[in-house]
């Protein structure tokens, strides 16, 4: 009776020994032993976590910055690049990035398998396991350190294309050797718990250097993230909750929600604008400033809707189309009653996955002006289009800084306003007291007023033209008194001042953006042109 | 077990191709339909053109948002040929039946019948025809594709497309991949009086000149002197002799930001050049500082040059330096215009003669570009618009004639659209011309053929036809100078790589011409003939 139980539990031990493992088809699954699998779980988990949450939106921008559609016509612009076979796989596989979580869950899988893969090909047994690990996150932390890069030129057939191809070799090395029947390793538990430790600290370390050396890269990413959202209230919260950190691109898109929500005369100082340098490179590796993130739709919500169109058509003509451009064009051509023009990227996009809702919603509004002029965004940007042509070389660029210095002529309130706020912002005050006319009489928004009580004092009795005022004086004095000492290190002081004085345009005017302010406003540097 | 497996995938792949093939309509008329009185939705709208008999299948799509399959019927007096479409794919012809289709049709015309299968069953449309023209078009057309006219270049190339199938092969690439030491453009590809034996095409940036390829050797030369404006730009090949004429431009181009034109390209200054192929020497034919020449044209007799000038003297403030001419004529841009001329010249002594005005077009606030004279001699096909000589970004520029035996210039207003005309050139028989269009979304340049009958009347034009006739959407680059030929580019894409990469190219001699107009003074206004180089 005592023996009955144990012969089934016995028995296949028995048939185990008796016949060495069933190895035939389980040369893969020896390394999946109870001991070790627990490690690649948990590498599995940690990287779906850093590829889908910590560095999804990074892979989502990645995706709206790469184009990837079957025709292999179409895609012949990277097809007949080197390795263009590889770039065109490793965008389509981007794509899934528009859902975070599932691309993020197939690079976990790529980078799982290829570790496993990299641990069997190697034969690495105890605790040299944790060897296979190594090129995975080595992978993990080049991308991390790349940042920016690895969309900014449209290299973003390379995020995929690179672990796929690697799985791919790993795959037929494995194969290789399970064909010349190499006895697999076999399993132990040694070096588990150092593994785990291994990998959590690897992670740690490559987080630790994004939050040191590149915080605003996720940052960046989640606002363009809002941006083609349009989630306005989204940017603002994220973008004051980040408000030490000083970007073009940040400031850029922060501006822009305020423009659409009618708050930038209002709240455009709530985060530091002093534009720190940031670790992006263009064409050929070179230091670039980063206007790309941001030109085209600056000048798009700016109401420069041809100049919107100049800057895609150029990033196209250098990195090919992509989906980022694609939609906006299509939103410009709408804008501009082209609807052949709409039609034929909508007939493009359409072919690009996932992009359904959008071409639905904008495929809509073809010859029919009225739904584009009742689009809450597209009225917003209708209210600053230019009353009159001229050329985009006649202003200082960016256009949308460059044209709202000269404005002499707005279409409402809210042209007026901008262009108050962008003599405000590059510090040029006869330009602002030019145009405070037609608000004589009125109680401007509070950026304005500080702007005007800073004018006083070249032009006396201009602030008895505005009502409102004189409630905010004592606040500017307090302000002058206590900055008075500090005034002959502006510079040195602007960072610690900020906290204090977030939000408050007389500290912008005398401590913030003093680089490019110094001598007045500076354009960006022109690029290399001609007529083709 | 593995045979199982195999099997299994047998199946599979069978029951694939069997549904594959099932879905596919059956090519066959309807036997039973419903007429309607409204035509067919076609994309390109093939309708009532004029095709010539030596053209590729016009394949077209059927628009018809309800339907799940097209049929096709083209049926002349002898030949038939069906093409059917699943859903609103495109109905593509077989080829040796389209042939036949249009060998048995010269000088006749096609009917044309579609079907569509819609849930409520077949639908008959009113039928459409297109006539098929007794004389060919030449073989070939080159051109450049480049995205839309803007600042910075990358993925350029020069191509040539066979008209008789749908064959494209690149003439020339520049580099794929980015690279600032290797970037490069290419533009202004010209062959002589429609063969390939001399062609030209300008390398701007790295590894620049001009590329001349003649008995299949390509050489670079650089057209470089101190009293040169730029270098050549649009070319002219002397029909008889090794020589080619070229305006010399300083071009500029600036986007507007709130108007239906997106951007204008101006000369502030620009002059004519001959250039002796065979001497390797070079001279002005004119140069003025108060006019601008452009666009030289060559007649087929060789003994008349065609070009455009333009007046400026009076756009100018004359207190003002020559450094500011670009910005004070960006502010005029629209006031500049330009006339039809010519110049008489004598291969012999290759001296020119007096100019005279052949279109006056600024009397009437218009502006010429792009002259053409055709092969027989008769006819000189251009574009005008309202202003300038850029006339691919003015919507208001069509094609016009001049007769030359009757000197009357009217519109080929069935060749015309409310949107762009621009770059064309002839076929070597006269009859037909390819030409640059942005009717199709005013943006995309694309090419359309027109036939161009004995009375000097044009038709209805078509575009080019493609193998997928949804590639006219899809593709993200414009068609730019095209250039019709009756025989196919020879020199190999290596050679030419080899060329531009690897020589520095000759310099041409300098040597005045004493029957070049010259004006430098800008003063005086008096023509000077003699160089004072």
């Amino acid at each position: 009776m005592s023996k009955k139980p144990s012969q089934p539990l016995r028995k296949p031990t028995q048939k185990q020994a008796a016949t060495p493992p069933k190895q035939k088809s389980s040369v893969f699954s020896s390394q999946l032993s109870p001991a070790k699998l627990p490690v690649l779980v948990i590498f599995f988990a940690l990287t779906w976590l850093w590829a889908a949450w910590y560095y999804g939106s990074v892979f989502y921008i990645s995706r709206e910055y790469s184009f990837w559609v079957a025709d292999l016509r179409m895609m012949d612009f990277i097809l007949s690049c080197p390795y263009g076979g590889i770039r065109y796989v490793g965008r389509a596989i981007l794509q899934l990035y528009k859902f975070p979580w599932l691309g993020g869950l197939l690079l976990a899988l790529i980078l799982t398998a290829g570790s496993w893969l990299t641990g069997y090909c190697l034969r690495l047994r105890g605790t040299w396991r944790l060897l296979q690990y190594v090129p995975a996150l080595v992978y993990v932390a080049v991308i991390t350190w790349h940042g920016l890069d690895i969309f900014f030129e449209a290299r973003t057939g390379f995020i995929f294309g690179i672990p796929l191809v690697a799985l791919n070799v790993l795959c037929v090395c494995a194969i290789i050797i399970r064909s010349f029947k190499v006895k697999p390793l076999a399993a132990t538990s040694r070096g588990k718990g150092w593994a785990v430790g291994f990998i959590i600290l690897c992670f740690a370390a490559i987080i630790g250097f994004d939050q040191w050396q590149r915080p605003y890269v996720r940052v960046i990413c989640q606002l363009l993230d809002m941006e083609y959202k349009q989630d306005w209230a989204g940017i603002q919260k994220l973008a004051r909750a980040h408000s030490m950190m000083s970007n073009r691109p940040m400031a850029c898109s922060y501006a822009i929600s305020l423009v659409q929500t009618n708050q930038v005369a209002e709240r455009m100082y709530d985060i530091r604008l002093d534009y720190d340098s940031l670790h992006i490179h263009g064409i050929d590796w070179q230091h670039n400033n980063a206007s790309v993130l941001y030109v085209p739709e600056g000048d798009y919500y700016g109401g420069f809707i041809e100049s919107s169109m100049h800057a895609c058509m150029e990033q196209m003509v250098m990195t090919g189309p992509t989906v980022r451009l694609m939609k906006l064009l299509i939103k410009c051509a709408l804008m501009r009653e082209e609807w052949e023009l709409a039609e034929k990227y909508l007939a493009i996009l359409r072919r690009i996955p996932f992009e359904g809702a959008f071409c639905e919603k904008y495929g809509a509004m073809v010859r029919r002006i009225d739904l584009v002029n009742s689009d809450p965004e597209m009225a917003q940007i209708r209210l600053t289009e230019p009353i009159h042509d001229s050329f985009e070389n006649q202003y200082q660029a960016p256009l949308f800084m460059g044209y709202n210095l000269m404005l002499v002529e707005g279409r409402s309130q809210q042209a007026l306003i901008n262009s108050l706020c962008v003599c405000l912002y590059t510090k040029l005050m006869p330009q602002f007291v030019e145009r405070l006319e037609p608000i004589i009489g009125t109680t401007p928004p509070s950026i304005i007023m500080d702007g005007i009580m800073l004018a006083e004092n070249k032009h006396p009795g201009l602030m008895k033209h505005f009502t409102g005022l004189n409630y905010r004086q004592p606040q500017l004095q307090a302000f002058i008194q206590a900055t008075q000492p500090l005034m002959n290190d502006r510079a040195g002081h602007a960072k610690e001042l900020f906290p204090k004085y977030k939000g408050y345009y007389p500290y912008y005017y005398f401590f913030g953006n003093l680089k490019a302010t110094k001598k007045g406003y500076t354009s960006l540097s022109s690029s290399n042109s001609g007529v083709n | 077990m593995d045979s199982m497996k195999r099997y299994t995938l047998l199946y599979i792949i069978s029951a694939t191709l069997f549904l594959i093939v099932a879905c596919k309509p059956k090519a066959e008329v309807p036997s039973q339909f419903t007429e309607t009185n409204t035509e067919a939705q076609i994309y390109p709208d093939y309708k009532d053109v004029v095709v010539p008999p030596n053209i590729a299948p016009l394949n077209f799509i059927v628009r018809d948002s309800d339907a799940t399959a097209s049929v096709v019927h083209l049926h002349s007096k002898e030949v038939e040929l069906l093409a059917v479409a699943s859903g609103n794919a495109s109905a593509r012809m077989d080829t040796t039946q389209w042939r036949a289709l249009l060998t048995a049709s010269r000088g006749s015309d096609v009917a044309v019948d579609v079907y569509t299968k819609r849930p409520e069953g077949w639908v008959h449309f009113k039928p459409f025809k297109f006539s098929v023209a007794e004389e060919p078009i030449d073989a070939f057309v080159s051109y450049r594709l480049i995205e839309p006219g803007y600042e910075l270049y990358r993925q350029l190339g020069i191509y040539q497309r066979n008209l008789t199938t749908f064959d494209e092969v690149p003439i020339y690439e520049n580099n794929r991949e980015y690279a600032d030491g290797e970037n490069h453009c290419i533009n202004c590809h010209n062959f002589r009086m429609g063969s390939t034996e001399s062609m030209l095409f300008h390398v701007r940036s790295n590894h620049g000149g001009t590329i001349i390829v003649q008995d299949g050797k390509a050489q670079k030369i650089q057209l470089k002197d101190s009293t040169i404006l730029t270098s050549g730009v649009y070319p002219s090949w002397h029909p008889t002799e090794n020589l080619v004429a070229f305006s010399t431009n300083k071009t500029g181009q600036a986007f507007h930001i709130y108007h239906p034109e997106k951007l204008e390209v101006m000369d502030a200054r620009s002059d004519l050049l001959l250039y002796d192929v065979s001497k390797n020497e070079v001279s002005h034919i004119i140069r003025t500082t108060d006019d601008l020449e452009t666009f030289p044209c060559w007649a087929p007799d060789g003994r008349t040059l065609y070009y455009c000038t333009s007046n400026i003297k009076p756009l100018l403030i004359p207190s003002l330096p020559d450094s500011t001419v670009t910005q004070q004529l960006l502010l005029k841009f629209d006031s500049i215009r330009y006339n039809l001329m010519s110049i008489p010249f004598e291969p012999k002594t290759r001296s020119f003669g007096k100019p005279k005005m052949e279109v006056n077009a600024s009397v009437e606030n218009k502006s010429i570009s792009v002259p053409r004279v055709s092969p027989d001699g008769r006819y000189i096909l251009y574009t005008k618009g309202d202003y300038g000589q850029f006339h691919i970004w003015h919507k208001s520029s069509d094609l016009w004639v001049k007769d030359l035996q009757t000197d009357s210039c009217y519109a080929l207003t069935e060749a015309n659209s409310p949107d762009t005309e621009s770059f064309h050139s002839w076929s070597s028989n006269s009859r037909w011309f390819v030409f640059t269009s942005r009717r199709m979304d005013q943006n995309y340049t694309r090419l359309f053929i027109a036939y161009f009958d004995k009375h000097g009347r044009a038709h209805k034009p078509f575009v080019i036809p493609q193998e997928d006739p949804e590639w006219n959407i899809l593709l993200l680059k414009s068609y730019n100078v095209p250039e019709l030929s009756r025989d196919a580019v020879t020199i190999s894409m290596q050679d030419l790589h080899r060329c531009i990469y690897e020589t520095e190219g000759e310099n041409a001699v300098y040597k005045p011409n004493p029957t070049a107009i010259i004006e430098i003074d800008g003063t005086t206004g008096a023509s000077r003939r003699a160089d004072n180089k």
